[in-house]
């Protein structure tokens, strides 16, 4: 539907969908803002870590140097490892695909945007608290894996572990949140007529990417909570002499690094599966088999964590799985490499400098995996441990990997940056100091390595055969950084002499050159629908028809932002998505928790307990603003013929949102019960006391309760789902009632009980477990109470049914963790020799 | 046989493989820490047998499945191309995640389990 002419709805859009100016800034929550903020805090963080890179390179030039002393030197290789995977590689990564995801598929924002907004000012603000740590000379000093029980406090006794444990887990969440959005907008938030099989194939590699965040990043936030808990509390869970294990932490560690090798490679990958094709003027060869290849990819990365560990003691034909899954791991990676070389073959390549940036790629990461499966290689892994071989191949591979296909990125992108093109010249030159420098640096670090010298040691004597090959390396990473600063200064340069770029500049298949260059908010006037893989080559006049707002949703005179909301498979249209607008929500609950992170760090713990109220109360108010509330837009209804708003049916993007939140929280808890089986098993001085701590009749009683409340809200959301809301304000606030009541009762059990966390490992587990059903049915019965009083204010009724059901899957979720809780603490014990 | 055309079928083989994968490895930690069997005896002992018959198991489940997808995907319409599409892409990965189960679980022939 058109409200009038082009122009004139490009101003009705702006007006809805404009960005603030100023401090008001701060509010903005739409997508293209929050990427371009991800992407530009993830250059300075780049920026930062690279100079770290320097100073080491520095130090490691020449032998006996005294440049930094040992404590120092720790603490910057620390810090640049860490800088450079949490806070360059991943929130990059997310960032950019938080800028495209959206409008490659067609849509006007994420579904959540609000949660993008909060992920972004968490990742700045615990970046921010990460970086200071150096300054401070307080910085982490255990290596970027923070291995125990050189981390824990008897041999880390400052702030240090801290920063990076509760600096960490801050910027995770942004990981998380962003990982949630990024699969509903996939699977919920795409145009028209784009079926699963007409998906860009960048969007699913970001699919698997978020769905190997989602599963991967919960046991090291795990991990970061119980070491924390261990080194401010007091409690046990790493300490062999009450009954820990420090193994433990390297499992739920490597369970998230490995994975995150991969969470970085393939977006990377992606982004080449995108862009060759382009220059290669033809689509990519083998669609299905890329498709396969990267889930293929993403789930055996998974197996491969012990691959770490090979040297720690476990079992042979233990590590023989993990070396086979490992080399297994090449071939899905492979069949990728072999479709774009084919698509090369039998395309008519342009080479523009894009394509110099993925032929660096091509070359360096498949050298990078071959080591890789040389270290998939358990005797070679062995002899390598620990050494500089180790260090050169995960530059090959992250590098290689990741930092090539994201320049080239940016340059093809530069256009939807700034309307403008690249210049050739400099970005060859750059490109070639960079390929050589990084040879030169990590190729002889290779040699290093096979001579004996150690990762992380901070100087070395002459004489070794060392000195030649560390001074060549320090050389060529200089080099490298004069290569990258010529990028950077050709980037700058481009905004203000790079011809304008002419509509879809490169002839690209994809639709996020059919917005204008730079985009508007809104991404487009009106959604187009499409009936090809390639809408852009298969549809010429698809743009022009969308920037005259001949194609859906073309209307915004309600004062609503919208968006389609299509089925997961088929691509049908099933509702709009009604999307909020800007606000200072993200940014005041993610300022406050970082006075929640900073009281943690400093002690201060009444301060940190006051600020995690405010920060649940600014959350609830969140929750307030949502569905049918005023400040939302509900004045006008949809116009004829067009789907209802999401909050008016019974499964929008938000049940799909608490589903996957659901299954990052599943993977956490999943976690703990395998760090209380692993410890049952294996931790040498595993102690049980005579007599079990835990009132088991309560906490079957408990489980019970929990299982009448959760009974009766199924009753409640069924009678709505059937159109009902007879009775439903008191309904619900009686199932509030009896699940806090159900909370109460199972904090009353963990006082009355024995528990002794900080004399046990094995007490230590099981009030973290208590403490994780207690926070989830306090919070379910919390929200369910807050639905009640929607209910009162006329937000929430049959004809807005939305939010209940929703929040539906959080109780059955807690009534499967209470149930899980029983049978590991109460019943697995007395069948494995405990009480 | 709509279940054949659910879009979970895209990663089921692959979510079968790693609930294998998860099984063998915390099957081989407990198997020796209740009763490692002689590592004299090599691979031939009960624990060894109880994981290579266990992979064999989810082996034949997996072709099974594959077998089903793939002859879904030439049942359908040529209108039904997301169907077919989820059928194959299942079919393949389901032959994927056979590969990837018979390769990894190789070493139960060749060494013992506890050592």
């Amino acid at each position: 539907m058109i409200d009038g002419r082009p122009d004139e709805l490009h101003q009705q859009f702006e007006e809805v969908w404009g960005n603030p100016r100023g401090w008001r800034a701060a509010t903005i929550v739409n997508h293209t803002r929050i990427g371009l903020l991800f992407l530009l805090t993830g250059l300075g963080f780049f920026i930062f870590g690279g100079l770290l890179a320097m100073l080491i390179r520095a130090q490691l030039a020449l032998p006996d140097q005294t440049f930094m002393d040992a404590d120092t030197y720790n603490q910057v290789f620390t810090m640049h490892g860490t800088v450079m995977m949490f806070l360059f590689a991943v929130p990059m990564m997310e960032g950019l695909a938080v800028y495209l995801i959206p409008k490659m598929l067609g849509a006007r924002d994420l579904v959540f945007p609000r949660l993008s907004a909060l992920g972004y000012w968490c990742y700045l603000f615990g970046g921010l608290i990460l970086a200071a740590s150096l300054f401070l000379e307080l910085a982490p000093d255990a290596g970027w894996f923070m291995y125990t029980p050189l981390s824990s406090l008897p041999y880390s006794p400052g702030v240090n572990s801290d920063f990076w444990l509760l600096g960490i887990t801050f910027v995770e969440i942004s990981a998380v949140t962003a990982a949630v959005e990024l699969v509903v907008a996939i699977l919920r938030a795409r145009a028209p007529g784009m079926t699963l099989q007409r998906m860009p194939l960048y969007a699913w590699y970001i699919l698997t990417m978020a769905m190997m965040i989602v599963l991967g990043f919960p046991p090291l936030i795990l991990g970061s909570i119980l070491l924390e808990l261990e080194r401010a509390a007091g409690m046990a869970f790493f300490d062999v002499a009450r009954g820990g294990d420090p193994i433990l932490w390297q499992h739920l560690f490597w369970l998230f690094g490995h994975p995150e090798v991969y969470i970085i490679f393939l977006p990377a990958a992606g982004l080449v599966s995108t862009v060759l094709p382009v220059f290669a003027r033809r689509p990519i060869v083998g669609y299905r088999w890329v498709v396969v290849a990267v889930l293929t990819t993403g789930f055996i990365s998974f197996a491969l964590w012990v691959h770490h560990m090979f040297t720690v003691g476990i079992p042979h034909l233990a590590q023989a799985f993990f070396s086979a899954a490992s080399m297994l791991v090449a071939i899905p990676t492979g069949v990728q490499v072999f479709s774009w070389l084919a698509t090369l073959w039998l395309g008519r390549p342009v080479y523009h400098v894009p394509m110099l940036w993925l032929f660096g790629f091509l070359v360096i990461f498949v050298a990078g995996g071959l080591t890789g499966v040389m270290l998939a290689l358990v005797p070679f892994n062995w002899q390598v441990h620990d050494t500089q071989f180790v260090v050169a191949h995960l530059h090959y591979v992250l590098v290689g990997g990741m930092f090539f296909p994201l320049v080239a990125a940016v340059y093809y992108w530069l256009p939807h940056f700034s309307g403008r093109m690249p210049s050739a010249r400099l970005g060859r030159w750059g490109f070639w100091l960079v390929f050589g420098g990084f040879n030169l640096t990590f190729l002889v670090m290779h040699w290093t390595g096979l001579l004996g010298m150690p990762r992380r040691a901070y100087t070395y004597a002459p004489g070794l055969g060392w000195d030649v090959p560390n001074l060549v390396s320090s050389i060529g990473s200089f080099i490298m950084a004069i290569g990258i600063a010529t990028v950077l200064v050709d980037v700058l340069l481009h905004f203000r002499f790079g011809v304008r770029a002419a509509p879809n500049p490169w002839h690209a298949d994809t639709l996020e050159w059919a917005t204008r260059l730079p985009p508007a908010a809104y991404n487009f006037i009106s959604l187009p629908t499409v009936d090809s893989r390639y809408p852009l080559w298969d549809q010429p006049e698809l743009a022009k028809k969308m920037a005259r707002g001949e194609q859906g949703l073309a209307t915004v005179a309600h004062g609503r932002r919208e968006t389609w909301g299509t089925d997961a498979v088929t691509g049908e249209v099933r509702e709009i998505i009604h999307l909020p607008g800007n606000t200072w929500l993200p940014f005041a609950v993610a300022l406050v928790l970082s006075v929640v992170c900073i009281g943690l760090l400093v002690k201060a713990y009444a301060v940190a307990s006051f600020a995690t109220v405010v920060a649940a109360i600014l959350v609830l108010r969140w929750s307030w603003e949502n569905g049918a509330h005023e400040e939302s837009g509900i004045g006008v209804p949809v116009s004829a013929g067009d789907p209802p708003l999401h909050w008016r049916t019974h499964d929008g993007p938000g049940r799909w949102g608490m589903g996957v939140t659901l299954l990052a929280d599943g993977a956490l808890y999943a976690a703990l019960l395998f760090g209380w089986f692993y410890l049952w098993t294996v931790a040498p001085q595993w102690q049980v006391p005579a007599q079990s701590p835990l009132d088991a009749r309560g906490l079957l009683a408990n489980a019970l309760l929990l299982s009448a409340a959760t009974l009766w809200l199924r009753r409640v959301l069924a009678a709505l789902r059937r159109g009902s809301d007879k009775g439903l304000c008191g309904q619900l606030a009686a199932v509030a009632a009896l699940g806090l009541l159900q909370s109460a009762h199972l904090l009353w059990l963990m006082y009355t009980s024995d528990l002794a966390p900080k004399g046990t490992a094995h007490d230590a587990v099981i009030a973290v477990v208590l403490g994780y059903a207690l926070f989830h049915c306090v919070l379910a019965g919390i929200a369910i109470a807050l639905q009640a009083w929607r209910v009162h204010y006329g937000y929430v009724d049959r004809a807005a049914p939305y939010e209940p059901i929703v929040l539906g899957q959080l109780w059955y979720y807690n009534l499967g963790v209470m149930w899980s809780a029983y049978v590991a603490l109460v019943l697995f014990p007395s069948t494995w020799g405990g009480v | 046989m709509t279940w054949l055309y659910h879009p979970l079928q895209i990663p089921l083989g692959l979510i079968v493989w790693g609930m294998w994968f998860i099984a063998l490895y915390s099957g081989l930690s407990v198997g020796c820490a209740i009763g490692p069997p002689d590592a004299a005896a090599g691979p031939w002992n009960w624990l060894n047998i109880v994981l290579g018959g266990a992979s064999l198991a989810t082996v034949a489940l997996l072709l099974g499945l594959s077998a089903l997808c793939w002859r879904a995907s030439r049942r359908v319409g040529k209108d039904e191309r997301a169907k077919r599409f989820i059928a194959r892409v299942g079919a393949s990965v389901h032959l994927v995640a056979v590969l990837a189960t018979l390769f990894i679980a190789l070493p139960i022939v060749g060494l013992p389990p506890c050592v």
